[in-house]
């Protein structure tokens, strides 16, 4: 059933011919993608959770280059905060290239999982890993404990965590995460045109609803439908937040594989890092239940992490590998999906969508609504 | 839940609400008078051909009910959850379809 937005006919020439092409199904889907933005609570695995201290310190030492162990680089160096907290360029940087694409570090505050191959259960572990990663930042323990000690922070960060000086490495390193953390928690992105589409539909407004372009609509018509794109794209931040196979290749070289998920969840149970962890300071251990529960299959191999589609035509390129240079290519590679490419255990419903380029252009316009800086 | 086992004592499961891609719980009645030695619950999505990516745990409660926790259907559409109960000399299989918008 189409709604028409009728009184806009009469009333409004702005509005003339334009319509709400949804069924009430799909309004129904439509509404599960908000309200945005979503309340957050403070992690309870971090006790300088949403402490303005600790977010001011996160976001000095985020932009700090002591945080490598030679001071080439920062955070920021990687995670652009020009750039939607990404970089443009296809792989990561570090010490040496890495093998996949820079994600952006918005709306990170309470996921299950972090990192395209979900490696850690918390985001200040997420935000750990990478200052003792040999190819990231490539601190110890106490060359870390050093550079903060030596750094203009360390004052603030004494006013939080104590004297420096009667805390082992390691507490140093797991207290700077926590900062991180803090701050990371605070970056989201904005409300879209696809937000107040969603909100008009929640009220009743069809005339304000009906002002949401046509292709877009369409776009999402498909997103919903024949795409098949909401099984994993779904909830207020276009995520189920879960692992799959996109039939994007993992083959690094001709002798090796990135592992996706299967290396993630290797990497996890190894972890000292883990909500089921002695660093967690929640005595409750909320959360901890996934990283005791999760299942290891050999169909983890070469999966990655759903990511979200806030903000995505702001985060170019795409894939965990950057392979895909923008939304038209992505679009394009779901249209075109070599299904020989999928596990044979995996994901069951995927198939080549053989779109038109009508519907390629409609699905690239919804995605871009989905951004605070929409193209026309 | 439906069971192909003739004669296979009744079985109830009692869900409040189901969140997409978030852990939820539900509550497990067998109605018989023999002991349950243990439930056992999985879930697959026919269509999709995968099942869970968590392992539930079953809990027992008083006089043959069982909380399962951590559950989480990963995505929308029709999931048939699964439970085998072990009784004293035979283990019975039951399932039940759920559809998750």
């Amino acid at each position: 059933m189409k709604l028409w937005a009728a009184a806009a006919l009469m009333t409004l020439p702005v509005a003339v011919n334009s319509e709400v092409l949804l069924s009430e199904n799909e309004i129904q889907q439509t509404l599960s993608f908000g309200p945005w933005p979503p309340t957050y609570q403070p992690d309870p695995s971090n006790r300088v959770s949403s402490d303005s201290r600790a977010i001011t310190l996160g976001a000095a030492l985020f932009n700090y280059p002591g945080l490598s162990v030679d001071g080439a680089f920062s955070c920021a160096s990687c995670h652009d905060p020009e750039q939607a907290f990404t970089t443009s360029e296809a792989r990561a940087l570090g010490r040496v290239p890495l093998n996949r694409n820079t994600p952006s570090l918005r709306n990170l505050a309470g996921l299950r999982w972090y990192g395209w191959g979900g490696k850690s259960d918390n985001l200040w572990a997420a935000s750990l890993h990478p200052i003792i990663e040999e190819q990231e930042m490539a601190h110890s323990n106490e060359s870390l404990k050093t550079a903060i000690s030596e750094s203009s922070y360390v004052a603030d960060f004494e006013s939080i965590f104590g004297n420096i000086r009667n805390q082992d490495p390691e507490l140093v390193l797991v207290n700077t995460a926590k900062s991180l953390s803090a701050y990371l928690e605070t970056l989201r992105t904005e409300r879209t045109q696809f937000d107040s589409f969603r909100d008009a539909l929640e009220r009743g407004d069809l005339l304000a609803a009906a002002t949401y372009p046509e292709a877009a609509q369409r776009g999402l018509k498909l997103f919903l439908g024949r795409g098949k794109c909401a099984f994993c794209h779904n909830g207020p931040a276009f995520s189920n937040n879960e692992f799959h196979d996109a039939g994007v290749p993992y083959f690094l070289s001709e002798t090796e594989v990135d592992e996706g998920r299967f290396g993630g969840l290797n990497f996890l149970f190894s972890s000292a890092y883990t909500l089921d962890g002695e660093w967690n300071d929640d005595s409750a251990k909320i959360g901890s239940w996934a990283v005791r529960s999760v299942r290891r299959r050999h169909s983890d191999f070469g999966t990655f992490r759903t990511p979200s589609l806030r903000g995505v035509a702001e985060t170019p390129p795409y894939m965990h590998d950057g392979s895909l240079i923008d939304l038209d290519a992505v679009v394009r590679h779901y249209s075109e999906l070599d299904t020989e490419r999928l596990h044979a255990d995996g994901e069951a419903i995927l198939s080549e969508l053989s779109l038109s380029e009508q519907e390629i252009a409609d699905l690239v316009v919804f995605l871009e609504t989905l951004s605070y800086v929409t193209w026309p | 839940m439906d069971s192909q086992t003739p004669n296979a004592p009744e079985v109830y499961v009692d869900v409040r609400e189901i969140p997409l891609a978030q852990p939820f719980s539900i509550l497990i009645s067998v109605c018989t008078e023999a002991t349950v030695h243990e439930v056992r619950v999985d879930a697959i999505m026919p269509a999709h051909q995968h099942g869970l990516n968590y392992l539930p745990e079953v809990s027992a409660l008083d006089e043959g009910m069982f909380r399962v926790d951590d559950l989480l259907f990963h995505m929308p559409g029709q999931w048939k959850l699964q439970a085998d109960v072990d009784f004293s000399r035979r283990s019975v299989s039951y399932t039940s379809e759920i559809t998750l918008k």
